[in-house]
């Protein structure tokens, strides 16, 4: 048993109680015990790599109830996925502690991020899948509570019941997925004692066998029930709408939860079991990359009308979030790279998205919580360290030549030409085309957001009065900023650790330009109408396009009015009155008897009379029936 | 005094009955044809301390002003009659103490019950009644039959139950008897159409007698599927079983839209742990159908969601009593952001909202990813079904916790108080058992698989 393993973990649930058990007395002692939990299992995870690069993966697995294991496994994928998580963790709580640091219930709030860190480490090094599944609920309540922390806020608990359930339409996917593969490897020879079926390490190690086993479209169709959780989880059309409102939530939540951390859950699920993807049935992996692509050009363009800055960010998340999905997808002609592609930008991503939620929160705390850009500009001047940082995250994010963004995501779009390239069917040109016209749809999003804040004159009183909060809060911020600058240099490293084979994808040097091109047309295009005072001239908001993706291509409607307002509340309605006029149906029986009885009572009157004539009416009607019957 | 010392009682009572779990005793006593019998599976086991802990948490609860000491003493004969139909192992005994339960139950609700008092209390007793004579019934028939066969006459629930026996019956009374056993557990269950006793009851019931009602009477009906009926499962036939599975999720669905419009807390979560019980049903008959290890989990997941239930609702129903005693409140649109004023209380609620729609970390989790995982061998694509029943528990469960606890304060209120150190405990106490359960579930699902025949 390797313990430091365990711990990665297991501290962060002791420094939730601590926190919430000691800042209840003490709220100053909430924040440094949360980070300082959250330090420690960053130091273990340090550990584990090196325990890891001397000796192997790390598997570690006890019986947890009947066939079903628990513990463990902690391989490069993992490692990755651990360092990021703690270590972004770590950056946002520190920041944290100036953010939350007036609020009341700030021992709650760490309490709860720190529940949330070690559910999400959790998640990354358990096992077996149904431990996997209990840590993903397990993040999955975190980030409810943690949307629903201002609960006076109607948006809030509304935007937290919301998260909440069309995640968890998601999670049920993943269980209907492992019911299909637990029953399926009945009777698989590999299966031996002490094995559980759902073993993470036996699903990846096995994964060929198993799927000619248990058939490839079985396997398939698990792929892609697996595939639904983690677009639900991952925000991934058509179950993404949960992410923009869950932006009511603190935004270090939004940081750490909604942009860096558990919706890059499902990509990391996706990833961990790859095999099962890639040996299954080709629809599993045409699905991922369908879906990734496709998110990633569909919540651009909703990106582009936005105002709030937060939703701006979150609709960015969710279209970053396909390119990752898309990276993996790829997989069914380019292998085990795209996962490597894939976790590359998943870890960038961790680091800029973290980056600029944060600068947006030292925003809304200098501008009280005012999140509409339209309201903002000018901040450059008045908050210039922040505004830095927003720009190094937004150029990081675009994909700007040089930075981070630029190693991970044209990558991913190179990797897509390649793909198009090897499979040599038309269609597959589809995730180029959508991944590449994404880099404009990104550049315009982030740029109309950037300049709308940094430039021009101020647009409300408290813009004007907007400054910079003291340079050593914003120490984690720089860090993250250092990293979204110059985490593109250890690019091929990272590739070849978690998959030995891969390699940057290089391909023709018009088609490499091409993203680069439209990404430097968007920047040019928004300067132009958001840098200076133009876009007060362009009115479109009578335009039908305008107004479709304005409404969100109404799909938020379509869940939240007509599905769950008109179908599902119609019909429990229906239900509930049918269940009062059933229940008084049944006590109708119940009185029916009961007077019944009291007719009989009143019969039953002592005078020897009366029961003589009924006596005589009684025998009169048998022999009048059998008469009738002796004649028939 | 007298109540203290009553209450000491039930402590010590509690405890002495908690001390009998461990062992496995089996002592016979013949008189005239009948013995008396008792002994203690796996399974008996497990339901022997569910039932200890809700009797133990509801005489916690119940408060010493509101409730007549009589209370009291109709809680501990609930508890010996559960504990007699626990135990025996002869029918009659088990008959006997069947009807046991009922009697104080009835007074409970009719002496202390909130609305419709007596009505209500005459509702559940007739209802459960009727189930308890089919099961006299049947139980009539099988012993007869048994004689028939082998000459001898005995009321032993291990020699009568068996395929041989039911196979030796002609084809009516065998349809009978089947008829008669499952009418009576699914009564208690409930099931879809058999329910119309419990939402009310469960409303009526003063919160003590709630947390009998949901944690105690319906383990009654786990107990007949899964300790009665369980070896004889071939004898009830693919169809019997396959109506069951659809019972159950019909169940799950229907009790689930129905507690959706709820506009009382207490009878929404009455109708919660219907359904859930409907997760039993479905696991008793898709694990009669099935082979394999999976026929093991699916069993056992049944099993284990009996216990889960019970903590879970009595948990929830205790939570809800506090909440009741400190806003007196139980609707959902009369409270309204009582986290701002009661956190502890609120959290407690949430927490038991979570464990009873299925969150994994809790009891319930277990028992449902056993029986839904289970279940894929024996209703393929219907599992579906079963999704959506759980999505929908998830989503009402949810809602009402958003409206109740959640958003603004509701000022109308007024000042209220929060938990104490004592109701804190005491709810701190029950969710720590619900953890422990979905975090070590091996501590009951060990007995339980070996109970089905281990792997």
């Amino acid at each position: 048993m390797y313990i430091y393993g365990w711990l990665i973990f297991i501290t962060p649930i002791v420094g939730a109680f601590l926190s919430f058990a000691l800042g209840r007395h003490d709220r100053r002692l909430a924040g440094p015990i949360a980070s300082l939990a959250i330090g420690l299992s960053l130091v273990f995870s340090i550990l584990a790599f090196f325990r890891v690069q001397s000796s192997g993966p790390i598997d570690n697995s006890y019986n947890w109830f009947f066939n079903i294991n628990a513990g463990i496994y902690i391989d490069h994928l993992a490692l990755v996925m651990v360092l990021m998580v703690s270590f972004v963790s770590l950056m946002i709580h520190i920041f944290a502690m100036y953010y939350m640091g007036e609020d009341p219930n700030r021992h709650i709030y760490f309490a709860e991020t720190a529940l949330f860190t070690s559910g999400m480490l959790g998640l990354v090094v358990s096992s077996n899948l149904v431990l996997f599944f209990l840590f993903w609920e397990l993040v999955g309540l975190c980030s409810y509570l943690l949307v629903g922390f201002w609960f006076f806020k109607p948006n809030a608990t509304s935007a937290a019941k919301k998260a909440f359930i069309v995640t968890r339409v998601g999670d049920l996917l993943f269980l209907i997925g492992m019911a299909i593969l637990y029953f399926s490897l009945m009777g698989y020879p590999g299966l031996t004692s002490g094995v559980s079926p759902l073993d993470i390490p036996f699903l990846i190690n096995h994964a060929q066998s198993i799927a000619s086993y248990v058939g490839p479209n079985t396997l398939g169709a698990v792929a892609v029930l697996f595939l639904g959780a983690a677009a639900g989880k991952s925000a991934q059309f058509p179950l993404h709408v949960w992410i923009p409102d869950a932006m009511e939530g603190p935004t270090t939540v939004s940081a750490l939860i909604h942009a860096a951390t558990m919706v890059t859950a499902g990509v990391y699920l996706v990833a961990r079991v790859f095999p099962i993807f890639y040996y299954s049935a080709p629809f599993a992996l045409y699905s991922v990359v369908a879906v990734g692509a496709f998110t990633a050009f569909f919540a651009g363009i909703i990106g582009i009308v936005v105002n709030d800055i937060k939703r701006i960010l979150a609709y960015s998340t969710i279209s970053q979030i396909g390119y990752m999905m898309a990276a993996i997808g790829l997989g069914s002609v380019i292998g085990y790279s795209g996962v490597s592609y894939g976790m590359f930008h998943l870890v960038v991503h961790a680091d800029f998205k973290a980056l600029l939620f944060m600068c947006a929160g030292a925003i809304l705390i200098a501008l009280m919580d005012l999140r509409d850009t339209r309201e903002m500009g000018g901040l450059w001047r008045r908050m210039p360290i922040t505004v830095t940082l927003l720009l190094i995250g937004s150029l990081a994010l675009v994909a700007f030549p040089g930075t981070a963004g630029y190693f991970s995501k044209d990558s991913i779009i190179a990797a897509s030409w390649i793909y198009f390239e090897k499979s040599g069917s038309p269609y597959a040109i589809i995730p180029w085309i959508l991944l590449a016209g994404g880099s404009l749809l990104t550049a315009l999003y982030t740029f109309r957001m950037f300049f709308r804040v940094a430039l021009g004159k101020p647009r409300s009183y408290l813009a004007e009065k907007a400054h910079d909060p003291k340079p050593v809060v914003l120490i984690p911020l720089m860090i993250l900023g250092a990293g979204a600058l110059f985490l593109g240099l250890i690019q091929p490293y990272f590739y070849r650790y978690v998959y030995s084979q891969a390699v940057v994808p290089s391909i023709p040097l018009y088609i490499e330009a091409i993203p680069i091109t439209l990404m430097a047309i968007g920047i040019i295009v928004t300067y132009f109408i958001y840098g200076t005072e133009r876009y007060k001239k362009i009115d479109i908001s009578k335009n039908l396009g305008y107004r479709i993706v304005k409404n969100k291509f109404y799909l938020d409607r379509l869940f939240t009015n007509v599905i769950a307002e008109r179908f599902i509340a119609a019909f429990s309605g229906a239900t509930a009155s049918f269940e009062a006029s059933y229940n008084r149906g049944v006590e109708g029986v119940g009185d029916g008897t009961l007077n019944l009885g009291a007719f009989f009572r009143k019969l039953q009157n002592g005078v020897i009379e009366n029961y003589f004539i009924f006596l005589i009416i009684g025998i009169s009607v048998i022999f009048i029936i059998i008469e009738i019957l002796g004649v028939l | 005094m007298a109540l203290v010392l009553i209450y000491s009682f039930v402590r010590f009572s509690s405890g002495y009955t908690g001390g009998f779990i461990s062992r496995v005793s089996y002592s016979l006593a013949p008189s005239i044809g009948i013995n008396f019998s008792t002994g203690v599976s796996g399974f008996t086991d497990a339901l022997l301390i569910l039932s200890v802990i809700v009797i133990f948490i509801s005489t916690l609860i119940a408060e010493k002003k509101e409730l007549d000491r009589v209370m009291f003493s109709y809680i501990l004969t609930t508890e010996s009659g559960l504990i007699g139909v626990l135990i025996s192992r002869d029918f009659l005994f088990f008959y006997i103490f069947w009807e046991v339960v009922l009697i104080p139950v009835y007074f409970m609700i009719a002496q202390f019950g909130s609305f419709r008092k007596e009505s209500v209390g005459l509702k559940f007793f007739v209802y459960t009644h009727i189930g308890s004579v089919f099961l006299l019934l049947s139980i009539f028939a099988v012993y007869t039959y048994h004689f028939d066969q082998t000459g001898v006459l005995t009321f032993q629930i291990g020699s009568l139950m068996t395929n041989s026996t039911f196979s030796y019956m002609p084809v009516f009374w065998r349809d009978f008897t089947i008829f008669g056993f499952l009418f009576a557990f699914l009564v208690k269950m409930p099931v879809f159409p058999l329910h119309s006793w419990l939402p009310d009851s469960y409303e009526s019931a003063p919160y003590p007698a709630t947390v009998i009602l949901s944690g105690g009477l319906s383990l009654m009906g786990g107990l007949g599927l899964f300790g009665i009926l369980l070896p004889v499962t071939q004898s009830l036939g693919t169809f019997v079983l396959s109506f069951l599975i659809a019972l159950g999720i019909i169940s799950l669905v229907y009790f689930a839209l129905a507690a959706m419009m709820q506009s009382s807390l207490k009878r929404m979560m009455a109708l919660a742990s219907a359904a859930s019980m409907g997760f039993v049903v479905l696991a008793f008959g898709a694990g009669g159908l099935e082979t394999g290890y999976e026929k093991t989990l699916e069993l056992s997941g049944g099993m284990f969601q009996i216990v889960a239930h019970g903590l879970i609702m009595a948990f929830v129903f205790s939570a809800l009593y506090f909440i009741k005693r400190s806003t007196g409140k139980e609707n959902i649109h009369e409270m309204g952001g009582i986290f701002r004023e009661t956190p502890f209380l609120a959290s407690f609620l949430l927490a038991g909202l979570l464990a009873s729609l299925g969150l994994p970390g809790m009891a319930g989790f277990i028992g449902e990813f056993s029986v839904l995982v289970g279940s894929f061998q024996a209703i393929g694509w219907v599992i579906l079904l079963v999704i959506f029943g759980m999505i929908l528990t998830a989503s009402y469960h949810i809602w009402a916790a958003q409206r109740s606890l959640y958003g603004p304060y509701n000022e109308n209120l007024g000042r209220i108080r929060d938990s104490g150190t004592y109701q804190t405990v005491v709810l701190g106490a029950s969710l720590v058992v619900i953890l422990i359960l979905g975090i070590f579930p091996n501590l009951l699902f060990g007995l339980l698989t070996a109970y089905t025949g281990g792997l």
